[in-house]
């Protein structure tokens, strides 16, 4: 569905995008994690055309996104960070303007997606009488009018309030499930990605550090804590031994390769060292975010 | 094609809908009145006007009219109000939906550049032309609630006397209006060009009216004289030909031409510009 191979862009001498790849299939809900400045919304531009891609190649729906705009577009809908629309016309003319920037739109189209968000009663009130929430609503309509095989959300939570992100987390997922769409989702707020996501592209100063599944991130993961009577001895014998790499924070070591915790325990209880623990911390999408940004230096 | 009309009906009713488009037409009106108001209970300028025709032969009631009144208003709008609103108008068109987002939310959809700005220049276009002719029409409405209807006298000292009836004066008036129409367009254009690289609206807006009026005041300038006719004012001011005896249609025609050029030319910078550009949040 999208693309996006070597892709560089740069703004003046500043590097946004660099040596960017990506490929998200059809059917995916695909998360795009990075801090704010990472390139995320960058890397959505250029799917969508509207920033020009310095080098490489950028394609979504199977056409070329500089050369065939048009063709790319026909089936992509997008929702950005504020939700912003004429606020002085009526959420129905809201949505025929920007349909018919897609293409002739019939009014029982436009009913449909309204009654699809539950926006019916206040279509034809003007937009600035409109809440945060519906005024997201609103958003995704729009985005829904062209009959969209492929959803691009740029940080659609951003400013909701949590019953406001949980909506939208509702409508996402229906939005995958009822209309079949897939949906890349960019996001610097790792808990919606981790409820919404399957797979997921981290980015950081405009370089990707990561991609993969959400199971890969916790794959990833090698610490194990250990809570024993003397966990400064315990380490320095594991660390002899070579049993582990590496220790953190006074209860977490690193297992080297191809050691199990049984070998760990069996090891410390020879010593006569008393283990009253030993687990692998569950690991969550925001450690392992925090931990990859760690290693990468670049977080914010 | 019908797509084309629909978007471009589209555009008119963001346009029209906004309520800052119609505090500038308010500005028009109420300064339509204050010149009439002025004119009827004030001695300056329309006795100026009866000394003049009545020096020349002519009988001052026949002229003192609501076609000379309503022209003798043209002036000030034309120089002064009317660049401000068109290029007000102009650099709002692309560079507040830029700043607003909604440009973001456009062009995330299947359609091109070129013709977006074919769309928007267009819906500036058709708004230019219905302002001059509602002025027109406003401003023989308010000069004929205070003076007869007559013949026509137009005159600006150093450039023109002319003296038409009735029949003949509406005539030239309703012209020298379609002309004024290019103005508004050409300036509504300049800004419009402006409003399509990255700068906030009123900067768009105040680089055309900066473009305006430095051309009128150079052109002004004695030592620039010979060379008037390179300067862009010089060819807005066309409309004060139709109330010449006879038209120099050669004039008109040259001006016009000109005019077609230097819009053309304002487009394409404003596309190019445009199009390079990355729309960003």
């Amino acid at each position: 569905m999208i693309e996006l191979t070597r892709v560089e862009k740069r703004f003046g001498r500043r590097l946004a995008v660099e040596d960017f790849t990506l490929h998200v299939s059809a059917g995916e809900i695909f998360g795009l994690l990075g801090h704010n400045g990472a390139g995320k919304s960058t890397a959505i531009g250029m799917m969508l055309g509207q920033v020009w891609p310095t080098a490489g190649e950028v394609r979504v729906c199977g056409h070329e996104v500089s050369r065939h705009r048009r063709q790319a577009l026909r089936k992509v809908g997008a929702i950005f960070e504020t939700p912003v629309f004429y606020d002085y016309l009526s959420g129905w003319r809201n949505l025929e303007i920007l349909s018919h920037y897609t293409g002739p739109t019939p009014p029982q189209r436009i009913r449909e997606v309204i009654d699809w968000v539950g926006l019916t009663g206040r279509e034809r009130t003007k937009v600035k009488t409109y809440s945060h929430g519906m005024r997201a609503r609103l958003a995704i309509a729009q985005a829904l009018l062209p009959q969209p095989e492929l959803l691009i959300l740029d940080e659609p939570g951003d400013g909701l309030d949590p019953e406001g992100m949980h909506e939208i987390r509702q409508t996402i997922r229906r939005l995958h499930r009822e209309l079949g769409l897939t949906i890349l989702l960019s996001s610097h707020l790792l808990n919606e990605v981790e409820q919404l996501c399957t797979r997921i592209c981290v980015m950081n100063q405009g370089r990707k550090v990561f991609e993969g599944s959400l199971a890969d991130t916790k794959r990833a993961h090698q610490w194990v804590r250990l809570r024993a009577n003397d966990f400064n001895r315990a380490a320095g014998l594991l660390q002899r031994e070579r049993l582990i790499e590496a220790t953190r924070d006074g209860e977490l070591i690193a297992l080297a390769p191809d050691v199990g915790t049984e070998a760990i325990v069996r090891r410390l209880v020879e010593e006569g060292i008393a283990v009253y623990e030993i687990a692998r911390p569950e690991q969550t999408l925001e450690t392992f975010y925090l931990e990859l940004m760690k290693r990468e230096g670049g977080a914010d | 094609m019908t797509l084309f009309l629909l978007q471009l009906r589209n555009e008119l009713w963001k346009l029209f809908a906004k309520k800052r488009t119609y505090i500038g037409f308010a500005m028009f009106l109420l300064a339509q009145n204050v010149i009439v108001l002025m004119f009827r209970f004030t001695h300056g300028p329309r006795v100026q006007m009866e000394r003049v025709l009545e020096g020349n032969g002519y009988l001052a009631g026949q002229f003192i009219s609501t076609l000379s009144v309503a022209t003798f208003m043209l002036l000030p709008i034309a120089y002064m109000l009317l660049p401000l609103y068109a290029s007000l108008v102009g650099g709002d068109l692309v560079a507040k939906e830029a700043e607003d987002g909604t440009l973001r939310m456009i062009l995330s959809r299947p359609i091109s550049r070129l013709r977006l700005l074919a769309l928007k220049w267009l819906a500036g276009a058709l708004f230019s032309f219905v302002l001059v002719m509602a002025l027109g029409v406003f401003g023989l409405a308010f000069a004929s609630l205070w003076f007869p209807w007559g013949g026509l006298f137009v005159f600006i000292p150093g450039e023109m006397f002319s003296v038409f009836d009735a029949t003949a004066g509406a005539q030239h008036y309703a012209v020298a209006h379609l002309m004024m129409a290019t103005k508004a367009m050409t300036i509504m254009g300049l800004a419009f060009m402006f409003s399509c690289f990255n700068v906030k609206p009123a900067a768009a807006t105040i680089l055309a009216l900066s473009f305006v009026f430095v051309n009128f005041i150079l052109m002004n300038i004695p030592y620039f004289r010979d060379l008037q006719h390179w300067f862009l004012t010089y060819h807005l001011n066309l409309w004060q030909l139709m109330f010449g005896q006879p038209i120099p249609w050669w004039r008109v025609w040259q001006s016009l031409s000109l005019l077609v050029a230097f819009n053309v030319t304002f487009l394409v910078i404003g596309l190019t510009a445009f199009h390079v550009r990355d729309i960003k949040s």
